[in-house]
């Protein structure tokens, strides 16, 4: 029951906001949306105190029955997703305040979070399907918001079509699945997989169609040309679902499925490849944007794909922790972001700001601590989250010392557009215009407590000999996996190594932005950087015009096939045309046609 | 017997004329009524002629029909009275094709 209202109790605000949210005056449909979440919240955390739950309906569909399950991992992610849920609707109350679709957005927020706790608290792959496709619709609907500008709709349908690639992938999987085993119930496939021996074949096809699932919903190389994008949406959303909820669900689906990953090497072996993939291609191109939200969009890009060369070297629990770590941070960037671009009156190239430090000394705050943590700087959450990934790939037997050189080198990346992006908000002149103003109190201190949470979340799990709450605690939900143990002093050695990389990135970023010129081919790798690539104007090259073409010929077809049709209704129109002057409107005519066709019919009678 | 029959040819004959021909709804009406007389007047014919009571039924029926109509018909030249000031039949002719 308890697992069932705190999916019920947000869905029930998004029909309420949405059928009567118009009548309602301005804060309150957001107070509404944010007591629901905030009561979603308590539930969670009431099932996670007491120890878990479960909740089914039998034979839902012939055979599957609707199951929902809160243990370590859900209830983990579960107290994620709502608690950060409810300080961004909080924020969200001043930050659309004034917009005339305040009480829809609020309806769709709600909306978003069912069906992500949906997706969460699953307890078999169709039910977590089913959230999969809500969270996308929830995302589809936010990003184009603000609908009447073009680009915003073009963005939203972006998102939604990547994402049907890989919800494509997802059904697959589950169908391979179910072929191998009967059953979709993830507690049964656990054991099921643990009890055999001999793996059925297509296990790893199975494994690498969910694992296309998740790459596409958390924008992982090749699928991520839609996150940035996504930054059409209003910032809340851009924190909420684009940054610290939703794209995290594709790491989700494979720590769910650790006992399947677990037992395929080669998939784990492209998961983390993908990963570190992804990570440097995020990193790379968020040092280029001069949008203040797709420098922030970029990193997620880059920070999801450390989650994913976690999951892949098989650290699942670490991967986890740096989803929430990654939350609390990411969502302080955005909604600092958010603080600033609303402060500007919607201003959000960075080039005209700078110096805000002065104007929005809370907000400054915020972004310093969001960006340091964001860097890995000594200590802060973001710090142990992500040199825990780093260091786990040098337990990783195919190429772990690889993967390592590779996840240092993008933390410096990493430290180095971190800064940029606060030196070049916060520090130095203001350049634009306009009179900059702090946030209202209902913007600041939801972020005041994501701050309290990015510097501090960290300390839920330390490395050894000091205490991990997080290992253990998951530990139950997840695959075990055995960890050759490093030495202490190799151990303390790299996080040492890793701090310095960060605080090198962090001066080389100070310095690179605020003092230096830069070199030529920095120029060069600049404008590469900005447009991320290219590998959009590739995509729309070899994919989407050819596409549009096939459209345009089908569309010429299917005229050709219309065209006699059309024929067949034009002529009756025709002769209907024709006809109709026998229609005078005259009773005295009518009469005189009656009486002229009894007549006729008469002498047709009798001459017959 | 074929006297009866050319009246009730001659009544349905004026009827039909009065129904052509008039201008006033009323008027309209009452050649109607008249065509519905000749009517039963065959068929009272008929069944005097045919030795059995069915005609003299079926006209009955028909009285009793023509009464309803009657009541129906004078209702709607009523409102459209009303409506219009007039019950001129040839002002009415809006459904035209």
């Amino acid at each position: 029951m308890l697992l069932i209202l705190i999916i019920l109790l947000p869905l029930l605000g998004f029909a309420y906001l949405g059928l009567f949210g118009k009548s309602l005056k301005e804060p309150q449909p957001g107070i509404l949306a944010s007591a629901l979440t905030g009561i979603s919240f308590l539930l969670v955390l009431w099932g996670v105190l007491s120890g878990g739950a479960s909740w089914q309906i039998k034979d839902w569909l012939p055979g599957i029955p609707f199951s929902l399950l809160l243990d370590h991992l859900s209830g983990y992610m579960g107290l994620v997703v709502t608690g950060i849920g409810f300080l961004i609707h909080v924020y969200a109350i001043g930050y659309m305040h004034g917009d005339e679709g305040f009480s829809r957005f609020f309806a769709y927020l709600n909306f978003f979070i069912a069906m992500m706790m949906t997706l969460v608290l699953a307890g078999s792959y169709p039910v977590m399907f089913i959230g999969w496709e809500g969270v996308g619709l929830a995302s589809f609907l936010l990003i184009g918001f603000w609908y009447t500008v073009k680009k915003n709709a073009d963005s939203a349908r972006k998102a939604f079509i990547t994402n049907r690639i890989g919800d494509l992938g997802f059904l697959l999987g589950m169908a391979l699945l179910y072929g191998s085993f009967g059953t979709l119930s993830i507690p049964e496939l656990r054991s099921a997989i643990n009890g055999s021996y001999v793996l059925p074949m297509g296990l790893s096809l199975a494994g690498l169609l969910l694992f296309v699932g998740a790459v596409g919903k958390s924008a992982q190389v090749p699928l991520m040309v839609w996150l940035p994008d996504a930054m059409a949406g209003p910032t809340p959303v851009s924190a909420l679902i684009h940054a610290a909820t939703m794209v995290t669900a594709g790491v989700y689906l494979i720590a769910r499925s650790s006992f399947l990953y677990v037992n395929l090497q080669d998939v784990s072996y492209i998961i983390a490849l993908v990963g570190i993939t992804t990570a440097a291609y995020g990193a790379l191109s968020a040092l280029g944007q001069w949008d203040i939200k797709k420098i922030v969009a970029y990193s997620t890009i880059s920070q999801l794909g450390y989650m994913f060369l976690a999951v892949g070297v098989g650290a699942y629990w670490i991967a986890i922790f740096h989803v929430m770590t990654h939350a609390f941070y990411k969502a302080l960037l955005f909604l600092a972001s958010g603080s600033v671009i609303h402060s500007l009156d919607g201003e959000q190239d960075i080039r005209k700001m700078g110096g805000l430090k002065k104007y929005l000394p809370r907000t400054n705050l915020h972004g310093l601590a969001g960006a340091l943590s964001l860097a890995g700087f000594p200590l802060l959450a973001g710090f142990w989250s992500k040199d825990a990934i780093i260091t786990a790939t040098l337990n990783y037997p195919f190429g772990g010392t690889g993967f390592y050189v590779a996840g240092l080198t993008v933390a410096l990346l990493t430290a180095i557009y971190a800064m940029r992006w606060y030196a070049l908000v916060f520090l130095g002149e203001y350049k634009g215009e306009g009179r900059p103003h702090e946030s209202p109190a209902v913007m600041t201190v939801p972020n005041d407590v994501l701050a309290l949470g990015a510097v501090f979340a960290g300390l839920l799990a330390l490395p050894k000999p000091l205490w991990n709450l997080v290992e253990p605690y998951l530990a139950p939900a997840l695959a075990h996996v055995e960890v050759h143990e490093m030495s202490l002093a190799l151990e303390w050695g790299l996080i040492t190594l890793s701090a310095v990389v960060a605080l090198v990135g962090l001066y080389l970023g100070y310095a690179a932005f605020t003092r230096w010129a830069l070199p030529k081919w920095y120029q060069t790798f600049q404008t590469w950087s900005e447009k991320a690539f290219y590998v959009d104007l590739v995509y729309n090259t070899l994919i989407v015009n050819p596409l549009k073409e096939l459209a345009v010929l089908l569309d010429w077809l299917d005229k050709i096939f219309d065209s006699g049709y059309l024929l067949l209704a034009s002529s009756s129109k025709w002769l209907a045309e024709q006809l109709s002057w026998v229609q005078a409107g005259y009773v005295r005519v009518y009469g005189a046609l009656m009486a002229l066709g009894l007549v006729v019919l008469l002498v047709w009678g009798v001459l017959r | 017997m074929s006297y009866y029959l050319l009246l009730s040819a001659l009544l349905f004959a004026i009827g039909l004329y009065g129904v052509l021909a008039r201008r006033t709804a009323i008027l309209i009406f009452m050649s109607v009524e008249l065509m519905l007389n000749s009517a039963n007047l065959a068929l009272a014919a008929f069944a005097r002629g045919s030795g059995n009571l069915n005609g003299q039924a079926m006209a009955l029926i028909v009285i009793a029909l023509a009464a309803a109509e009657v009541a129906v018909g004078l209702g709607i030249v009523v409102a459209v009275f009303r409506s219009r000031q007039s019950t001129a039949v040839d002002d009415l002719a809006e459904f035209r094709g």
